[in-house]
């Protein structure tokens, strides 16, 4: 019976030339997005691996200088980008994707595509996440609203009613068939992506993930069917069609439009952030200073001379059997990461709380749980760039640990005119970054998932109450 | 077949629409309920269909109360209202398929057309979308859903109702035919010409209560209009 149900909701929707519009239009959109989306993944991912490898070669190409040079010549850190981020490219275009490795500094990430978009794009791109999210939730109520009011108001109801048919099955058979012309949509689109994709790049090169790529797919099927189960209940509660479409428009804007934007504005309130010229005056001052505000880093570097000279057991510097240059150059380093340290992580965790006060938002738009979750599978989203910072900064710390453990036990002699060449540079080993499972992402993510899951629940229930207390006309 | 015992409603504390409604439609039986506008017709047929609960009594069908076994006793029914509304971007034959499977009789498409022969519409025009029908054909159609679904009890409420008097005839001589093959028919309608041409018994309906029960034998048209007419009256 539910599959009855299903085809003939199918049918009647596919005969619809509303539909055919919409839904056309949707599916360009979609196809759009992906193949634009997977054409830029291409490019970008192909360029990172090659500035990796010349950033590499560059690095071991260094002539012989004094290895404080080379650390001053620094390096990149090029953040790897998934076959899912084709998809959802999440916060990308406003952190950026490259940050450069050098000595003293922990620098900021740079190639932020926003920076160079035109005020045409101050909305925002066009992705296929955009189309999912926000686009499609659209086509459903556009097709559902109706579902019971439409046929109540034809009269038709009342036939259906009259055969004695279970109103959970009517329901179930409307899902499903909405389902199918949802799936009319996405399966073309996914294919004829795929295939486009296929005669225009290597797909055994894309680094696809099959275990994201499903967990992300189930996610969205998870986010379409609540908006399916919620339609369908304000359809079968509401008095007409029009009220029905009227309300469902009202919640796709909330969801789509005013949560987002709320929750932005009400998590950095909760919890203000500093300017990006104040934050690196900050820096800037505290490693003058000190982050306690009191000790210079004279004071520190004295200290620390008559500990290194008590440790040889010598009264003059020129005496010590290590380069003091070296040591000098590591204590400075190490005066840093405190400051580092501090900054950042107080910066990291402020966008922490951000975040999660945003994670927690979805309780009244499921797009803010969609959101967070395609965002973190596709590894766009703030915890895995939050990750791939700290390990970047490892890799520098270690890197000018390298060298100046090169300067400090092999430059005694020479002094300030130690010179090294392709030795140390080679001890210095390339970076790499490992992707993180899926399990990470949502363990980082699992306020969303159980905020989704409950949407999942919750719209179900109306929908089983609303169908149960059916009045026919 | 069907029956009604004590039945009554009220609505939201007003005059009661039908008052201790007693009544018992056999198989074979056609039986016409006459009344004005507002006389309880229609509440009698929802009433049947459980579209609203009794305030007191019970509707019966087979022996099952409508309240009770909402589901089984539906089995039995087919309801043809006023105007059959159909998904009008479905053909004829579609519509006959959705509304048959749903009510548990599966068909093919071949299988189906004899039904459309046996309400007097051709092929050709099963195969029409619904959309461009008029209202006897999707009467038709309505009666075509109760053959296939083979009900053993028709609900019709004013099924006659703006049809040409060539159409009204036609659809006449179905509830006949359906009925000579053992189904029990109970139609709710204005037409006094009709409900005694058609009818093999018929009821007046005043105010909620049934006034009178006539047998069509051996009854005149302009007897059946005299005794409807001072029923009114009173």
């Amino acid at each position: 019976m539910i599959k009855t149900i299903a085809h003939k909701e199918f049918l009647q929707m596919v005969r619809d030339g509303r539909f055919k519009w919409v839904a056309g239009i949707v599916f360009c959109l979609l196809l759009a997005s992906l193949v634009v989306g997977w054409r830029h993944y291409q490019t970008l991912n192909t360029q990172h691996e090659l500035a990796q490898t010349r950033v590499r070669e560059q690095w071991l190409s260094q002539p012989e200088q004094n290895p404080h040079s080379g650390a001053h010549y620094g390096t990149y850190a090029f953040k790897p980008k998934t076959f899912l981020s084709s998809i959802d490219t999440g916060i990308e275009p406003y952190v950026g994707a490259a940050v450069w490795l050098e000595a003293h500094n922990q620098n900021q990430f740079q190639a932020r595509p926003a920076e160079d978009a035109t005020a045409v794009e101050r909305f925002g791109q066009l992705t296929a996440a955009v189309v999912l999210q926000i686009l499609l939730p659209l086509l459903i109520i556009l097709v559902s609203f109706s579902a019971f009011a439409g046929e109540r108001e034809e009269g038709t109801l009342r036939q259906l009613v009259s055969l004695g048919i279970k109103p959970s099955h009517l329901a179930a058979g409307k899902a499903l068939g909405i389902a199918a012309a949802l799936a009319l949509i996405l399966v073309p689109a996914v294919v004829i992506g795929v295939i486009t994709l296929s005669l225009l790049t290597n797909l055994a090169e894309a680094k696809v993930d099959s275990g994201r790529m499903l967990m992300m797919g189930f996610l969205y099927v998870l986010y379409f069917s609540i908006f399916i189960s919620v339609s369908l209940a304000v359809s079968a509660k509401a008095r007409s069609s029009r009220l029905a479409l009227v309300i469902l428009l009202g919640f796709w804007i909330f969801n789509g439009l005013i949560a987002p934007r709320f929750a932005s504005d009400l998590s950095r309130s909760l919890y203000p952030g500093p300017s990006n010229f104040e934050f690196e005056s900050n820096i800037k001052l505290a490693l003058q200073y000190g982050v306690d505000g009191n000790t210079t880093y004279r004071e520190v570097e004295r200290k620390r001379r008559t500990e290194i000279m008590s440790q040889y057991g010598v009264n003059d510097i020129k005496d010590l059997p290590v380069n003091f240059a070296g040591i000098r150059l590591q204590m400075n380093e190490d005066w840093g990461y405190e400051v580092f340290d501090k900054f950042y992580g107080d910066l990291h965790e402020n966008f922490r709380k951000q975040n999660r006060v945003q994670q927690i938002g979805a309780a009244v738009a499921p797009l803010l749980a969609i959101r967070s979750l395609s965002m973190g599978l596709a590894g766009t989203d703030y915890y895995l760039h939050q990750d791939f910072a700290e390990k970047a900064e490892m890799h520098r710390r270690l890197e000018v640990k390298i060298i100046n453990d090169d300067i400090t036990f092999n430059g005694a002699e020479a002094g300030s005119k130690y010179v090294n060449g392709i030795d140390v540079w080679e001890k210095v080993p390339p970076f790499q970054y490992q992707m993180k499972p899926v399990s990470w992402v949502l363990g980082n993510h699992w306020v969303s998932l159980l905020i989704l899951i409950m949407w999942f629940g919750l719209a179900g229930g109306p929908l089983c109450w609303t169908i149960r207390s059916i009045k026919a006309g | 077949m069907l029956e009604a015992i004590n039945l009554s409603k009220i609505y939201d504390s007003g005059p009661p629409a039908l008052d201790s409604l007693n009544l018992r439609v056999e198989s074979g039986e056609i039986f016409c309920l006459l009344g004005a506008n507002g006389a309880g017709k229609t509440t009698t047929i929802n009433l049947f269909l459980n579209f609203v609960k009794p305030s007191g009594g019970s509707a019966r069908v087979k022996n099952l109360d409508v309240v009770q076994a909402p589901l089984e006793t539906k089995k039995y029914l087919a309801y043809i209202p006023e105007q059959v509304m159909l998904y009008r971007n479905l053909t004829g034959l579609e519509n006959l398929e959705y509304f048959s499977s749903l009510a548990g009789r599966r068909y093919k498409y071949p299988d189906l057309l004899p039904f459309f022969e046996q309400v007097g519409l051709t092929t050709n025009e099963a195969h029409k979308r619904i959309s461009t029908y008029s209202k006897g054909m999707r009467q038709k159609v309505g009666i075509a859903i109760a053959l296939a679904k083979k009900a053993e009890v028709l609900l019709l409420d004013e099924p006659t109702s703006g049809l040409d008097p060539k159409a009204s005839n036609e659809f006449s001589g179905l509830l006949q035919k359906l009925s000579s093959e053992g189904v029990a028919v109970f139609m709710a309608t204005h037409d006094l010409f009709r409900a005694k041409e058609t009818g093999t018994r018929v009821g007046i309906m005043k105010h909620g209560r049934l006034v009178d029960t006539l047998d069509t034998e051996g009854l005149q048209h302009t007897d059946l209009e005299r005794i409807y007419l001072e029923h009114m009256h009173d």
